[in-house]
C-alpha cells in the first residue's frame, strides 16, 4: 500500500512537468493550427542552456528560469517571424509546416551535438540528493519544486488567458481569425505572441525535466510525443483537461514499470498515444477552445 | 484492340520499356566498375522507397515519420528467413514484404482515419515504438549486434538486375496510383475528405490499400537491402534517421510527382556520398536545411523548380501551364505560388 501511495505521488509531481510542455504545444496549435514540431528541439535548447548557465556561470538552475524562459520566446518570435509567417494557413499549409519545424528541430539537433557532443549531461547541484519528508513519504526536493514552479506557471498562463486583454485576444483568435481582424485585433501580432509563449513553455519544461532527467541532444524527442498524447487526450489549450492529461500519463507511465520490462516503458507512452487517437481522437474532454 | 486500360499513356510505357532496356545493358556497356554498380543499385533501391513513401505522403498527403518501421521489419523478417531455410533470396523478400504490409495495416488502419497533422505524430509514436521493441527482440533481430547473412560469391551482380525489376515495378505502380480512376480517388482523398466520402469514394479502404502498398513496398526493399548489405543491425534499419531519409528524398524532389521522388532519391545518395561523408558532424542539420530551404522557397522541390524555370524561358504551351497550375494546387503538397502568398498574411 506504501508503495502504491509512493507510485501516485510520484505519478503526480512528474504530471506537473508534463502539463507544462503540453500546454506549450497545445496552445500553438489551438491558435495557429500548426503542430510545432520543433518543440522537442527547445526542450532540449532549454535543458542545454540551463546546463551551460549552472556549469559555466555558476547560476543557480531555478534562478535561470527568467533567463531560459526570455531567451525561448525570443527564439519563438524568430522562428515564427522568420519562417512560419511565410507557410499558407490552414489544411495546404499543414504538412509544410510539419517539415519546415521538423527541419528547425534537425538543425538544433546538430547544433547542439557540435557544441555539447552526444554525451549525456545532468545538472547536478548540492541539493540534487535532498529530500523533504511529507505524509510520511521521503519527497525529492527536485521534483517538488518542478511541481510548483510548473502549476504556478500554469495558474499564471489560465489568468493571462482569461483576465487580460491580450489573452482574451488570443482565445479570440483561436475561435475565430477572421472576425478578429475585423474588431481591430492584430491577428498577425497575436499569432507571434502565441508561437512565442508555446516556445517559452518548451524551454521552461526544458530546464525543469534537465532538473530531473539527464540530456543529449536528442532529448525532446519523447517529450514531444508525450506532450502530443497529453494534447490529444485532454483536448487543445483546456488548462484543466491539460492538467488531468498529463496525470493520466504519468500514472500509466509509473505503473507501467510494475508490470513491463525496463526497455518497454519507453513505449507505454506511443501505445497510448495510438489508443487515444483510435478511441478518442476528440479528446477525453472533448474539443476545447483555449480557455 | 484494347490491350490496356484507358490511362496509360502508350508513350510513356513505351519510354519505361526503353529506359528498362537501356539500364540493363547500361553496366556492360560502360564498363561500370563494381563500386558503380553496386553505387547505382543502392540508388534504384532508394528511389523504390521513396516512390513508396510518397504514395502515402504525396498522393494522399498523409506524411508518414514512420516508414523506418516497415524497412526494418521487412529487411529483418526476410534476412531471418534466408538464415533459417535454404529459399531463394527473392522470396524471403516477399514474405519481408507482406509481413511489413500487414504492421502497417496494424497500425495504420486506426490512425489513418486520423484528419490534419495527427497522422503524422502517430506516425512518430510508430516507429519509436517499433525501434525500442526491435532493439531489444534479440530473438527477431540480434539485438544490437545485429544479424549478418551468408555470403553469396557473385549476388550484388544479380541484385543490380533485381533492383532495376524492382524499380520498374515501382514505377509502374506509382503511374497507375496516379493515373487510374483509383489514383482519382486518391486525388479527392487528398483535397477534401468529406466531399470524397460523398461522390462514393471510401477514404477508410482506399488509404488502408494505398498504406499497404506503401508498407509492403518498403518492407521489400528494406529486404533487399538486407541481402545487398549482407550485415543488418536495428539501429540502422529502424533507425530515425531512416525514416527521415524517405521523408526528404520525396521532400527534395518534388512531393506527390513521381519524378520528383526519384530525382530526390539520387540527390539524396550523391548529397550522403560526398557532403555527408566528408562531414559526418553535420548531417542532421544539413537534413534540416534542406527541408527548411525546400519548403520555404520551392514546396514542389526540383520538380517545381523546373517547372518554374520552363515558365521563365516560355517553354510551356498555355495549356500546359494550366494545368500545372491545377496540379500544384491539388496534386503537390504544396498550394500554387499564388495561394500562398494570399494566405500567408
Amino acid at each position: 500500500m506504501e508503495r502504491f501511495t509512493e507510485l501516485v505521488v510520484a505519478a503526480v509531481l512528474l504530471a506537473g512537468l508534463y502539463a507544462t510542455m503540453a500546454y506549450g504545444l497545445g496552445i500553438i496549435y489551438g491558435v495557429l493550427r500548426i503542430v510545432n514540431l520543433n518543440h522537442g528541439g527547445v526542450i532540449m535548447a532549454g535543458a542545454y542552456l540551463g546546463w551551460v548557465m549552472h556549469e559555466r556561470l555558476g547560476i543557480d538552475p531555478y534562478l535561470s528560469i527568467p533567463i531560459v524562459m526570455v531567451f525561448s520566446f525570443l527564439l519563438g518570435i524568430l522562428v515564427y517571424r522568420v519562417l512560419v509567417r511565410h507557410l499558407p494557413r490552414g489544411a495546404a499549409g499543414g504538412v509544410q509546416s510539419l517539415l519546415l519545424l521538423f527541419g528547425v528541430w534537425l538543425v538544433l539537433r546538430n547544433v547542439a551535438y557540435l557544441l555539447f557532443t552526444g554525451n549525456d549531461q545532468t545538472i547536478r547541484t548540492e541539493y540534487s540528493t535532498r529530500s523533504i519528508v511529507a505524509f510520511g513519504l521521503a519527497l525529492s526536493v527536485n521534483r517538488v519544486a518542478v511541481f510548483v514552479i510548473a502549476v504556478l506557471m500554469l495558474i499564471a498562463l489560465h489568468l493571462f488567458l482569461t483576465r487580460t486583454f491580450t489573452g482574451k485576444a488570443i482565445r479570440a483568435v483561436a475561435q475565430n481569425a477572421d472576425s478578429c481582424t475585423l474588431v481591430g485585433v492584430d491577428v498577425e501580432r497575436i499569432y507571434a505572441l502565441t508561437f512565442a509563449i508555446g516556445t517559452a513553455l518548451a524551454g521552461l519544461a526544458g530546464l525543469l525535466g534537465a532538473m530531473l532527467f539527464s540530456f543529449n541532444p536528442s532529448y525532446g524527442s519523447s517529450d514531444l510525443l508525450k506532450s502530443f498524447v497529453i494534447v490529444v487526450l485532454g483536448g487543445l489549450g483546456s488548462v484543466v483537461g491539460t492538467a488531468a492529461a498529463s496525470l493520466i500519463l504519468a500514472l500509466v507511465e509509473v505503473f507501467a514499470i510494475l508490470a513491463l520490462p525496463a526497455y518497454l516503458t519507453g513505449a507505454v507512452g506511443f501505445v497510448l498515444l495510438v489508443l487515444v487517437l483510435v478511441i478518442r481522437p476528440g479528446g477525453l474532454f472533448g474539443q476545447r477552445v483555449l480557455g | 484492340m484494347k490491350l490496356l486500360p484507358h490511362w496509360v499513356s502508350r508513350s510513356a510505357l513505351a519510354a519505361l520499356v526503353v529506359a528498362l532496356a537501356i539500364g540493363a545493358v547500361l553496366p556492360s556497356l560502360f564498363g561500370w566498375s563494381v563500386y558503380t554498380r553496386n553505387q547505382v543499385t543502392e540508388t534504384m533501391l532508394f528511389v523504390a522507397a521513396a516512390l513508396a513513401w510518397n504514395w502515402m505522403g504525396g498522393y494522399l498527403g498523409q506524411v508518414s515519420f514512420g516508414h523506418s518501421a516497415m524497412f526494418g521489419i521487412g529487411g529483418f523478417i526476410s534476412a531471418r528467413l534466408l538464415l533459417a531455410v535454404h529459399v531463394p533470396f527473392w522470396s524471403a523478400w516477399i514474405v519481408g514484404g507482406v509481413v511489413a504490409a500487414l504492421y502497417a495495416l496494424l497500425w495504420g488502419h486506426p490512425t489513418l482515419r486520423l484528419r490534419g497533422p495527427y497522422f503524422s505524430i502517430a506516425t512518430i509514436g510508430v516507429g519509436e515504438a517499433t525501434r525500442l521493441v526491435m532493439t531489444y527482440w534479440e530473438d527477431l533481430t540480434g539485438g544490437s549486434s545485429g544479424l549478418s547473412l551468408r555470403i553469396v560469391p557473385g549476388l550484388k551482380s544479380e541484385l543490380y538486375y533485381w533492383g532495376l525489376a524492382l524499380l520498374a515495378l515501382v514505377i509502374g505502380a506509382s503511374y497507375a496510383l496516379r493515373k487510374s480512376t483509383f489514383g482519382l480517388g486518391l486525388l479527392a482523398i487528398k483535397s477534401d475528405v468529406d466531399a470524397a466520402g460523398d461522390v462514393g469514394i471510401s477514404p477508410t479502404l482506399m488509404q488502408d490499400v494505398v498504406l499497404l502498398l506503401s508498407g509492403f513496398t518498403v518492407g521489400l526493399t528494406g529486404a533487399f537491402y538486407a541481402s545487398y548489405q549482407s550485415y543488418i543491425e536495428p539501429g540502422d534499419m529502424f533507425g530515425f534517421d531512416r525514416s527521415i531519409s524517405f521523408v526528404l528524398m520525396a521532400v527534395i524532389g518534388g512531393v506527390g510527382t513521381i519524378i520528383g521522388p526519384a530525382l530526390g532519391a539520387v540527390i539524396f545518395v550523391i548529397l550522403r556520398q560526398y557532403l555527408i561523408a566528408s562531414y559526418p558532424q553535420l548531417y542532421l542539420g544539413i537534413y534540416g536545411v534542406l527541408l527548411i530551404v525546400v519548403i520555404l522557397f520551392e514546396p514542389l522541390g526540383m520538380v517545381g523548380l523546373a517547372y518554374r524555370i520552363a515558365r521563365r524561358l516560355h517553354l510551356l504551351r498555355p495549356d500546359t501551364e494550366a494545368k500545372l497550375e491545377m496540379k500544384a494546387a491539388v496534386g503537390g503538397a504544396a498550394a500554387s505560388p499564388e495561394v500562398r502568398e494570399g494566405g500567408g498574411g
